[in-house]
């Protein structure tokens, strides 16, 4: 693994939206037939390698070992984080209907903590990866930013159907898409005429942070403070939203080690008055 | 033709039929319709159970004030209410 400054880490804010959002976009890195190759070998495989996809199409290495996945990792994850041994390669036929929204399975032993959820930290990434351009009708990943702060059940969300602040990933040929483990999310129908693949791979953290892992500048402290309480992700009831702030310090805490956030009052009401309310004039 | 029962799930910000919406979806008194997530809309129908029932919907469930998983650490999103419309479709 390169060493930190041979690295452009994630900036404060970069770390912030992930925080408050739950998923970051990688876009393309290496050209364009470079993914094209790995789209016609991924439609040569006569049967799902399931976790052996790595073996079978070994060029993935140079997807996921790219300085540009790296740094996003190290800002995540820390310095020092593992890839689980499970992958998978999802191929989502024409005519393929849309999954339910779910948060993916914990029971995966290859996961270091196969227990619990942790909406107050980052311990594991999904790391999608798309070969060919997803169009909103090739069956592209949905998501619902912020949702991977909240425990769901599947079962119990299933008459929800389409979300006002859904994400639909529209992605070019050679995007990644970084997931908290615990984003709720869908594929979606696939109403076109062609294939659409997408890799999985999962990474989890080894160690406690004792400094933040990404390009911090503690100067920037309340403006973060503030920016984790006030930034919307996807509308949610009112009352979720103290526990949603809650856990999004905690994770900014969990993940910064010495560079935690202290909350402290402070005066947001001084200032202007509010404006009149023109349906009374 | 026959009369049957479309069925519309919203779920909005709070038990308050004028708050905001956040999700939507449609039953259709269809064979082998579906409902599902739709990637390709730019929005939901409707941005309040009010603009709903405008729209000549007819509320047949109100959601539980108390919270139905208040005593777990599951979250459902939104306030969901059901609505139905009545109308005539082809047998």
């Amino acid at each position: 693994m390169p060493k930190d400054n041979e690295l452009t880490l994630l900036s404060d804010d970069e770390i912030v939206n992930f925080i408050t959002k739950g998923y970051h976009i990688i876009e393309p890195f290496l050209p364009k037939k470079f993914h094209t190759e790995i789209y016609k070998k991924l439609e040569s495989l006569p049967t799902n390698p399931g976790d052996r996809i790595y073996k079978v199409v070994p060029d993935l290495q140079k997807i996921y070992s790219n300085n540009a996945v790296i740094r996003v990792l190290t800002s995540l994850l820390g310095n020092k984080y593992s890839e689980a041994s499970h992958k998978h390669c999802h191929k989502n036929h024409p005519g393929t209907r849309s999954q339910m929204w779910h948060q993916d399975s914990l029971n995966i032993p290859a996961l270091l903590d196969g227990n619990n959820r942790f909406p107050d930290h980052i311990k594991s990434v999904l790391v999608m990866y798309y070969p060919q351009d997803v169009e909103s009708n090739m069956g592209p990943t949905a998501l619902i930013p912020g949702s991977h702060l909240f425990k769901s059940a599947p079962d119990r969300n299933a008459s929800h159907g389409n979300f006002r602040d859904q994400v639909i990933a529209t992605l070019k040929a050679g995007s990644l898409l970084v997931l908290h483990f615990d984003i709720w999310h869908a594929g979606t129908a696939n109403t076109s005429n062609k294939i659409r693949y997408m890799i999985k791979y999962l990474f989890e953290r080894k160690h406690e942070s004792k400094k933040p892992s990404w390009n911090h500048n503690s100067s920037e402290n309340q403006r973060i403070l503030e920016r984790l309480e006030k930034d919307e992700a996807a509308a949610i009831q009112r009352s979720l939203i103290p526990k949603r702030n809650y856990l999004r310090m905690k994770m900014w805490n969990n993940i910064a080690g010495d560079a935690a956030l202290k909350y402290e009052y402070h005066d947001k009401w001084a200032g202007a008055w509010p404006k009149p309310n023109n349906i009374l004039l | 033709m026959t009369l049957k029962q479309r069925i519309l799930y919203l779920s909005a910000q709070s038990t308050d039929p004028r708050s905001p919406t956040i999700s939507q979806a449609i039953h259709e008194p269809i064979k082998d319709s579906i409902v599902e997530i739709d990637p390709t809309i730019t929005d939901i129908d409707y941005k309040s159970v009010h603009e709903a029932v405008i729209d000549g919907w007819k509320i047949v469930h109100f959601p539980d004030q108390r919270g139905s998983l208040s005593d777990t650490e599951i979250e459902v999103l939104g306030f969901q209410f059901i609505l139905e419309k009545i109308e005539e479709f082809n047998a």
